[in-house]
């Protein structure tokens, strides 16, 4: 495709995908970068809540609680990557859908659609992120209160009389990720602005009204003719959105909402450790190597998300 | 007039967008059982030695009186009613009402955004606009690579350094509100709130130490806020201005004899602000939401506490719900203004549509 051999052309383009691919790699060799049947905790004594310098068994030193910061960085690329493709794989399909069929029907539900759309941007992530974490807790414990255990959850989970059927229900209330389906409900209207403006100026092309006038029934056009054609610009915003909502989601957990993530939890436990009397090259492992990382991602992804931009400009496309 | 028409059709539409917006949560919130939704209606002073059968009644109780059981048009009417009326509910880990638990916590996060806005929005005019006039100059890849650095700092990482320079090794500095010595006095007997913003109370009540010492804590989350925003806009401005200087009238301009910057500052930029004004209006909720986390980050006691709060051991859904709602509503009233703003920047917008 043009498309595929203008994005390589250029040396700029490859620096994204270039940091986008190492990031997968990473992920998918994790158990072979940082194997977890190893023995990680070393000699060193779990009750010293003081970070370790870089030693053979720990290439980046320990935080506090004698976690090697190579395998929160290593093990936290799957996380990192499930959460962003993830979600953003399901805001992609929403928005994009509603975007698409908005703009195809035009007039008064198109108004109407995109009416919604702009009502949604109005409301902050972070309430709705409280917000579902709070409806995550309360059904918690609205089910152990149905169960008249009020309790722990660890009391709940090794109880072995309770019913068998209700453990798996706690087990999922606890582990729907509240930030996920906060981003899955609320970033999604970004995707369908821009659909909505790009099918809006592919309707009526000729090809499109070609479709119609040929019998065409309306899914038919929407999906084989409209939704192809206009979806270059919100690939860009996908590629982009990937990197920063695994940093948003970062910042978020780092704060204290949604479940934490490897990477989060690192940069929670060395937090008070950055600033010793020392100076701030003391223990700079503590935060460091994460920091980067977190920055590396988020930068690698917004780069492709360019590269792609720069394909797909017509402007520049040569043949 | 125009202006008045189309002023207070944008106000319409931010009350229904509110109306959706707390119909969707409420719905949400219908998720859980009728006993679980009688927690957002729990009464202050619970008897501290209550039986399992008074507890009962008393939610019985609460259900009947607040519709709990009926249909979800005849809840949310009625809790949208009692919305109205101030009643939001108590929060037991705010140990007070939630209507006054978030009205008394607003000046703060009103004042930090303020600071914030009338740093970067110049600031990024500016850059944006000395930036898009040279394009590929000195200042446009200054800018450029500046803008790119700020983008990809996130306030979590930025807090920090900012917290390691300007803090611990230069105490120029500090998180929180205000100092040890001048917290006291917000509670004292002679100090009047006239405005809610402690910078110009100070003043007001003739104690500019006061004021200083605000600014010095506002320094940080303001100076945090602002640089990842000045990128953003900058970013809009430019490309807006690069687009307008394309325009032919740019170039009649400078035929006539109008010197450049005239050309520039009058009659670009002014045409280019509806792009930037719009994007600020799209992306009203996301400098909310970096509010919210700065003043997490800094420990500044603003709206955030509340949303922190809520997340304590104890469930507490009035809290919750109270700052989402009052949250969208700041975010509505933001986006209003700049849609006023907006019609009062750019003439043509004030014809009649």
């Amino acid at each position: 495709m043009g498309i595929t051999r203008k994005f390589f052309s250029r040396w700029q383009n490859w620096i994204g995908l270039f940091m986008v691919l190492a990031f997968v790699l990473i992920a998918i060799f994790a158990p072979l970068l940082s194997p977890k049947d190893v023995e990680t905790q070393g000699v060193v004594s779990s009750y010293l809540r003081v970070p370790q310098p870089p030693s053979p068994d720990a290439p980046l030193g320990r935080l506090p609680d004698q976690t090697s910061v190579y395998e929160a960085l290593v093990w936290g690329t799957r996380d990192a990557l499930k959460f962003g493709v993830g979600v953003t794989a399901v805001v992609f399909l929403v928005g994009t859908l509603i975007g698409a069929v908005a703009a195809f029907f035009g007039g008064r539900v198109n108004t109407l659609l995109m009416w919604a759309v702009d009502s949604f941007l109005a409301f902050p992530i972070i309430a709705g992120v409280v917000f579902f974490q709070q409806i995550n807790h309360n059904l918690l414990v609205d089910l152990l209160e149905s169960t008249e255990f009020a309790g722990f959850y660890s009391y709940v989970v090794q109880n072995p009389t309770i019913l068998e059927s209700v453990k798996p229900l706690f087990t999922l209330f606890m582990e729907i990720n509240p930030t996920a389906l906060a981003f899955a409900l609320l970033m999604w209207m970004p995707y369908a602005r821009v659909m909505n403006a790009s099918v809006m100026s592919n309707k009526q092309m000729e090809f499109v009204l070609a479709a119609r006038v040929s019998g065409a029934k309306k899914g038919r056009v929407i999906f084989r003719h409209l939704i192809p054609n206009a979806i270059a610009p919100v690939l860009v915003l996908a590629a982009k959105d990937v990197g920063a909502l695994v940093v948003l989601q970062t910042t978020f957990s780092f704060i204290g909402l949604g479940h934490p993530t490897p990477w989060a939890s690192a940069l929670l436990s060395g937090k008070d450790w950055i600033f010793s009397p020392k100076g701030i090259v003391t223990y700079w492992w503590v935060f460091l190597p994460i920091t980067v990382a977190l920055i590396l991602f988020g930068v690698g992804w917004n780069l492709l998300g360019d590269g792609l931009i720069d394909a797909m400009n017509p402007r520049t496309r040569q043949t | 007039m125009p202006v008045f028409r189309r002023l207070s059709f944008s106000i319409l539409r931010s009350l229904l967008t509110l109306v959706l917006i707390t119909a969707v949560l409420y719905a949400t919130v219908m998720l859980t059982p009728p006993e679980t939704l009688a927690s957002l209606y729990m009464p202050e002073k619970t008897s501290p030695r209550m039986t399992e059968e008074m507890y009962e009644a008393m939610i019985q109780d609460i259900i009947e009186k607040y519709h709990l059981d009926d249909p979800f048009p005849v809840q949310y009417v009625y809790w949208a009613g009692n919305l109205l009326r101030g009643n939001w509910g108590y929060s037991p880990n705010l140990q007070e009402n939630v209507f006054n638990g978030l009205t008394r916590r607003a000046p703060a996060t009103l004042e930090l955004t303020f600071y914030a806005i009338i740093i970067y929005f110049p600031l990024g005019l500016l850059s944006g606009v000395t930036a898009g006039n040279k394009k590929s100059g000195i200042a446009d890849r200054l800018f450029r690579t500046t803008a790119f650095i700020a983008t990809s700092l996130t306030p979590m990482i930025l807090a920090i350094i900012m917290m390691v320079v300007f803090y611990i090794t230069l105490r120029w500095f500090a998180p929180g509100r205000l100092g040890t010595a001048f917290a006291p006095l917000i509670e004292a007997e002679g100090y009047k709130a006239y405005t809610g913003f402690i910078t110009i109370d100070g003043l007001l009540n003739r104690n500019p130490g006061l004021t200083v010492d605000a600014l010095r804590h506002l320094a940080m989350p303001a100076i945090t806020l602002a640089f990842a925003q000045w990128a953003i806009l900058g970013r809009i401005t430019r490309a807006a201005v690069i687009e307008e200087n394309q325009k032919e009238y740019i170039t009649a301009g400078r035929a006539r004899g109008l010197r450049e910057s005239t050309l520039a500052w009058r009659y670009a930029l002014g045409n280019a602000t509806g792009p930037v004004l719009t994007h600020t209006i799209l992306s009203a909720a996301s400098l909310m939401t970096s509010v919210f986390v700065v003043e997490i980050i800094f420990n500044y006691p603003g709206l955030s506490t509340v949303g922190v709060k809520s997340l304590a051991f104890i469930p507490d859904a009035p809290s919750a719900m109270g700052f989402a709602i009052y949250s969208t509503v700041l975010v509505l009233i933001l986006t209003t203004l700049l849609d006023f703003l907006k019609v009062v920047v750019d003439p043509r917008l004030r014809e009649e549509s």
